[in-house]
């Protein structure tokens, strides 16, 4: 009879499992995937949220402890700078990105990371920058191709000319000012702050730097993921595609509701006033911009062993048509 | 036999990571084999290069060590002869010993900037504690009938310190150095990790940066056999010094 009650168990267990959506374990990060992390915070806007997919948000401080989460297994997705992704396909990492997060653009509507400088200072221009030093948030990050792109521009050679350092973003605005460093790095939220602040002024930025819009932020999956589950991914992305376009109709709320679930920490007035990264309300990539900074990867900054197939590396079939 | 007893333990790691490596079941940027291991560590070394990062490491850890050893020893030894300077310093070194002087570090920055210094001070704290606290405890356990023969016969102060006080510490004093020689390497790594444009901890970063995880560890293996180099160079030092009280063997 024990048996037969054990059996009966075990077999509805098994049989509730089987009904159970398919869990993405998703890496995240903690800047500018605003609408990433909406869907774990307003599952109303997501439909197919516990039908067809279950959600579970793991925050990772910096991308290649996300990387290597995901090659022990631990991880099915995740969000990373294109660049990162480039640099984890040039090592043979079976991951596609699938998605855009949020690009640096061109444009007074849309926020691009900044390079700043003292005030008063005598860095004029990115040629006084000679024999000096500019603060990045982290080596063959995207902070760091744009500090090298724009010494590049002004005809400095990094490393030898100009050091690169890596700090974190909340010490840049005093690095800068007791001229630690000569230059820093400037994303929202400090960007706002340190202007308020006062004391500094721009120098150039991301876009300036490298001369395009291009993806700062994506969504990849694995790819044994994308080929066992293409309907989870896709029903993922069609609610991904329907909460962009909800961040980007009512922002206000949104930021709301991120700062209430403690995804953003901080003054909520002053996230409210930042002004944002460019968003593609479709989730579509600017696949050029990702060509061109492969190529200038491999070309000027030598990041890159051999070049890199991005067409391959893209996947925007599971995209909502 | 007896002498392959210490090389046991890391041919079985090295055999088992191996076994690892070539199952299949992890990435090769996780698990890289030994080949690719042994083939960056033959890259690292054959450049001019891996020389001079290896040396900017090891000039802030002598550096901040050397500070940390001599302020140290000279710090402890007023504690155990001065019960005035014991008990001065004993609640701020008792008081600050388990604070993780890391957590200091971007303070450093501020203060000594982002070059070598900031590391060497840092270095300097973290190797004041240990150097402090052990010659403390070495110079008030020094046989108290050596120290009453030497002002029997009229030694004076300074004179019993320097040749009674100072060589019965010396055991206690090279116990101190092997506990901080280390310490200064880990702080050194972690430091240039953290921010630096050059040193070992700086190209560890970077190559995980890069996803190349076996140049990475073919660097942790050029750490761990700086670490073990330093380590056999100060017990040969200290049975040349303290010949009185030799160690056996050099594992013990």
């Amino acid at each position: 009879m024990k048996r037969t009650i054990a059996a009966a168990a075990l077999f509805f267990a098994a049989a509730a499992a089987a009904d159970e959506p398919t869990l993405i374990r998703f890496g995240r990060g903690f800047a500018a995937e605003e609408q990433v992390w909406l869907m774990s915070v307003r599952t109303d806007l997501t439909p197919n949220q516990g039908k067809k997919y279950q959600l579970k948000q793991i925050l990772f401080q910096a991308n290649p402890e996300r990387f290597q989460a995901y090659l022990a297994g631990e991880l099915d997705a995740g969000t990373a700078p294109g660049l990162a992704v480039i640099f984890a396909r040039s090592e043979g990492v079976d991951m596609k990105l699938v998605a855009s997060i949020c690009q640096e653009a061109k444009g007074e509507n849309y926020f691009s990371t900044t390079y700043m400088v003292k005030d008063d200072g005598p860095i004029k221009r990115v040629q006084d920058l000679k024999g000096g030093t500019i603060g990045v948030v982290g080596y063959k990050t995207a902070t760091d191709l744009w500090a090298r792109a724009g010494l590049l521009n002004a005809g400095l050679v990094p490393d030898k000319d100009t050091k690169v350092f890596s700090l974190g973003f909340p010490a840049m605005g005093d690095a800068v000012r007791t001229d630690k460093v000569q230059a820093g790095t400037f994303v929202e939220p400090f960007y706002s702050q340190q202007v308020a602040k006062g004391g500094l002024r721009k120098l150039f930025t991301a876009v300036e730097a490298v001369g395009y819009d291009h993806e700062l932020l994506d969504v990849w999956f694995g790819e044994k993921f994308l080929k066992a589950h293409p309907d989870v991914v896709r029903a993922f992305l069609a609610d991904y595609v329907a909460v962009t376009k909800y961040y980007l109709s009512n922002m206000e709320q949104a930021k709301r509701d991120l700062h209430k679930a403690n995804f953003v920490r901080g003054p909520i007035e002053a996230y409210l006033k930042n002004a944002d990264w460019r968003r593609d309300p479709n989730g579509r990539l600017n696949v050029e911009s990702l060509k061109k900074l492969s190529t200038f990867m491999l070309d000027k900054l030598h990041w890159l062993d051999k070049p890199v197939n991005v067409d391959a590396m893209v996947d925007q079939s599971y995209l909502p048509r | 036999m007896k002498r392959l007893r210490p090389y046991v333990l890391i041919l079985v790691a090295l055999v088992a990571w191996e076994i690892t490596a070539r199952s299949g079941l992890w990435s090769p940027i996780l698990f890289p084999s030994l080949e690719r291991i042994g083939g960056q560590l033959w890259a690292f070394i054959s450049q001019p290069e891996g020389f001079t990062q290896t040396w900017t490491t090891l000039y802030r850890t002598f550096a901040g060590f050397a500070a940390g050893a001599l302020v140290g020893v000279l710090l402890g030894m007023l504690m155990g002869r001065s019960q005035f300077v014991a008990g001065l310093l004993d609640p701020v070194f008792s008081g600050t010993y388990a604070v993780p002087k890391l957590a200091l570090f971007p303070i450093f920055i501020f203060v000594f900037g982002l070059g070598s210094l900031s590391k060497i001070a840092l270095i300097f704290l973290e190797c004041l504690y240990p150097m402090t606290i052990i010659t403390y405890h070495g110079t008030r356990s020094v046989n108290r009938v050596f120290v009453w023969s030497a002002q029997n016969m009229g030694a004076s102060r300074a004179a019993t310190l320097a040749r009674v006080v100072f060589p019965a510490t010396l055991p206690y004093v090279f116990a101190a150095l092997r506990v901080a020689l280390p310490v200064a390497l880990i702080v050194a790594i972690i430091t240039e990790m953290i921010s630096s444009v050059d040193g070992l901890g700086y190209l560890v970063t970077y190559s995980l940066s890069s996803l190349k995880t076996d140049r990475m560890l073919a660097i942790v293996v050029v750490i761990s056999a700086l670490g073990l180099a330093l380590d056999h160079a100060l017990v040969a030092l200290r049975n040349r010094l303290v010949y009185w009280e030799k160690l056996d063997t050099y594992y013990v």
